[in-house]
């Protein structure tokens, strides 16, 4: 084992251990604190998988643009207000439904490793040869070699695949940006039948033990 | 360089954290916890295709993951401008609570 296989299973840990974490906090701030860890983890991955682009994007827009974004939510919502302190959801068919997420995750994952793609007798991928084989004059797929990729850059050759042959997704995908930015501008819109207040002001003491009134003194503090 | 052993160890993380994500849409109640959960499944797809792009030698896993990406920040933007809504017009964030679009 190298050196970096050697970092990888550490990076492969922390980045199970913050997943769980994610789903297992108690509090909403602990759960996109994981939810960065993970995804940091996930970028020196994609790192040591030669992907040197897709890890730069994975830091600047998750961990940068999406997660500040979940940060700037929660801390503008009531944290008193989260529905987990009382327990997670306690539905019997629920049980069913994370056996079954489970168990069809598990046959997807033996399935890959002992399918078509990857033999675990000789640890060989077979899927670039079986396809090379059907369809020999197929130039384009299974071309890029870690060496080669290097070679000519890695940001390069993404950017060409991505302006000739991955044009139409890539037009999509702008479009999508577009759609998604009007959508959150117009569900964000000031709705006419909306309480002035927000509802942390307006909710009965008594649901909420830990909103106390602030004391009588602390207004007068700073005349003096 | 990583050896090819490591392939079947990271579909494993990949297939593990999808679970993991997808257990915790089914069980949080908070709609931002289980967008934070979408989050983590698209994750583990990005880290499946970057695994299957680098042992085929194939550039097209890399491409799918931008466009992966891309759909998470237009979700994210979209299910947050849901949630602030929802707190706006008054009532507790709780997703069992908001199923009036069911009937």
């Amino acid at each position: 084992m190298t050196a970096v296989d050697l970092l990888a299973y550490v990076v492969a840990g922390v980045a199970l251990v913050s997943a769980a974490g994610v789903v297992l906090s108690a509090k909403t701030i602990y759960s996109a604190l994981c939810l960065v860890g993970n995804m940091v983890s996930l970028a020196v991955l994609f790192l040591l998988l030669n992907a040197q682009f897709v890890a730069a994007v994975q830091i600047i827009i998750y961990a940068g643009a999406v997660m500040v974004l979940f940060v700037f939510i929660i801390a503008l919502l009531d944290p008193g207000h989260d529905p987990d302190y009382e327990g997670p959801r306690r539905d019997p068919r629920l049980w069913v439904g994370i056996v079954a997420v489970g168990y069809i995750t598990a046959q997807v994952f033996a399935l890959a490793v002992n399918g078509t793609t990857y033999s675990k007798a000789d640890h060989v991928l077979q899927g670039q040869r079986l396809a090379q084989a059907a369809n020999p004059g197929d130039q384009h797929s299974f071309a890029f070699d870690p060496g080669s990729v290097n070679a000519a850059g890695n940001v390069q050759v993404l950017g060409r695949e991505l302006f000739t042959t991955f044009l139409l997704p890539f037009e999509i995908t702008s479009l999508l940006l577009i759609v998604a930015a009007v959508g959150a501008v117009y569900l964000t819109r000031r709705l006419p039948h909306a309480p002035a207040e927000p509802p942390g002001a307006t909710a009965p003491v008594a649901a909420l033990p830990e909103e106390t009134a602030p004391e009588p003194g602390r207004e007068t503090v700073g005349v003096g | 360089m990583l050896s090819i052993e490591l392939f079947p160890l990271l579909l494993g993380l990949s297939a593990a954290m999808f679970t993991v994500g997808a257990v915790g849409v089914l069980v949080r109640r908070n709609p931002l916890v289980v967008l934070m959960s979408i989050e983590l499944m698209l994750n583990a797809v990005n880290l499946a295709f970057v695994d299957y792009g680098r042992y085929l030698n194939s550039e097209d896993g890399q491409i799918f993951t931008l466009v992966v990406i891309v759909v998470a920040a237009a979700e994210a933007v979209v299910g947050l401008a849901l949630v602030s809504q929802v707190y706006r017009s008054g009532r507790e964030l709780d997703v069992d609570d908001l199923s009036e679009m069911r009937e």
